[in-house]
């Protein structure tokens, strides 16, 4: 099934293949990249080796639906990025805003990854995407 | 966990009514993580729940009953495994409207059979009134061919009521489960 057809354009879908490009060109230590939709279906993906797109859409899904019910629950305001720290790198994930399908941005990173210059860059990659399908 | 409290699951495909019923019966403000829902070919629904959804009761014997919400969607499969650790039975929703409903019973009740074993689940069938086919009779005989005891109700999640009913099936389940397991221990 390929549900996002429904909510986001071929040019929506081209832009944003063309922003992971640029991120994935910009940042060195990002090893993977993947957009989805907040419901767990995959958009595009720049992904290595045997990962699965589609099973790591839907836990990004999971991972970002729990993350604002507890920032709710713990009253600290609305969620903004979640930061997975693994033994081999980083994950992390943020949501990109549209007008119809609130989407994700999951950003795989290497160890040696100096974490707030991709948060940077992750962020600038959100905000023009946000900015670009507003506008549409 | 202590003895006294049950931790349980509700499951059941994409708009069965787990939030629903969980919302309807607990004690506290239930977790929801609903987000907005681009499948609309299997659902017309706005939202759909891709975490889970916590809720609590507390019986009147004292007993806490700890409630978790799986998402429905099959791509979800890795947060049924994770939310079924420690479970002690399953509130298995079934929509009658849906086009197979005998196939998303025999779906579900696979994907949690280490925690059912053979009984400690109940079915709740909602929509019957409306879609009378297949009917409680043909749950019964799939549940058979499976080799389970499990009771099959109608429901409607919505009322508070009728999901404490399907918990008190399910908590005697439990209960008549455990009294056979330690019987059985008492014989060998």
């Amino acid at each position: 099934m390929n549900a996002m057809e429904s909510v986001l354009s071929r040019s929506e879908e081209m832009v944003i293949r063309h922003h992971m490009e640029a991120l994935m060109a910009r940042e060195q230590e990002i090893c993977g990249l993947l957009v989805s939709t907040v419901d767990g279906f995959r958009v595009a993906a720049m992904l290595t080796g045997e990962l699965s797109a589609e099973k790591l859409s839907a836990m990004a899904s999971s991972l970002l639906a729990i993350n604002e019910a507890v920032c709710q629950e713990s009253s600290l305001g609305e969620c903004r990025d979640l930061v997975i720290e693994a033994s081999q790198g980083r994950i992390l994930l943020m949501d990109i805003p549209h007008p119809a399908q609130k989407l994700i941005l999951t950003v795989l990173c290497r160890a040696k990854v100096t974490m707030g210059q991709v948060l940077w860059a992750a962020r600038g990659c959100r905000e023009s995407l946000g900015q670009l399908f507003h506008t549409r | 966990m202590t003895e006294r409290e049950y931790k349980l699951i509700f499951t059941g495909s994409m708009g069965a009514g787990k939030t629903t019923a969980i919302a309807a019966v607990s004690d506290v403000t239930p977790v929801r993580t609903e987000v907005s829902n681009s499948d609309r070919a299997t659902h017309a629904k706005a939202t759909t729940t891709t975490g889970l959804d916590y809720g609590e009761v507390t019986l009147p014997g004292g007993q806490v009953l700890r409630l978790f919400g799986t998402p429905g969607q099959a791509r979800f499969h890795f947060m049924w495994d994770i939310l079924g650790k420690g479970a002690l039975g399953v509130v298995l929703l079934v929509d009658n409207s849906r086009p197979d409903p005998l196939d998303d019973l025999r779906e579900y009740m696979q994907a949690f059979a280490n925690i059912i074993g053979t009984s400690r689940a109940v079915v709740g069938v909602g929509k019957l009134d409306q879609h009378p086919s297949p009917s409680l009779d043909d749950y019964h005989e799939a549940l058979h061919e499976l080799g389970l005891q499990v009771p099959v109700v109608s429901t409607d999640v919505r009322r508070r009521e009728q999901v404490i009913t399907l918990l008190d099936i399910l908590f005697y389940q439990i209960e008549a489960a455990d009294e056979s397991a330690r019987q059985g221990a008492a014989w060998a």
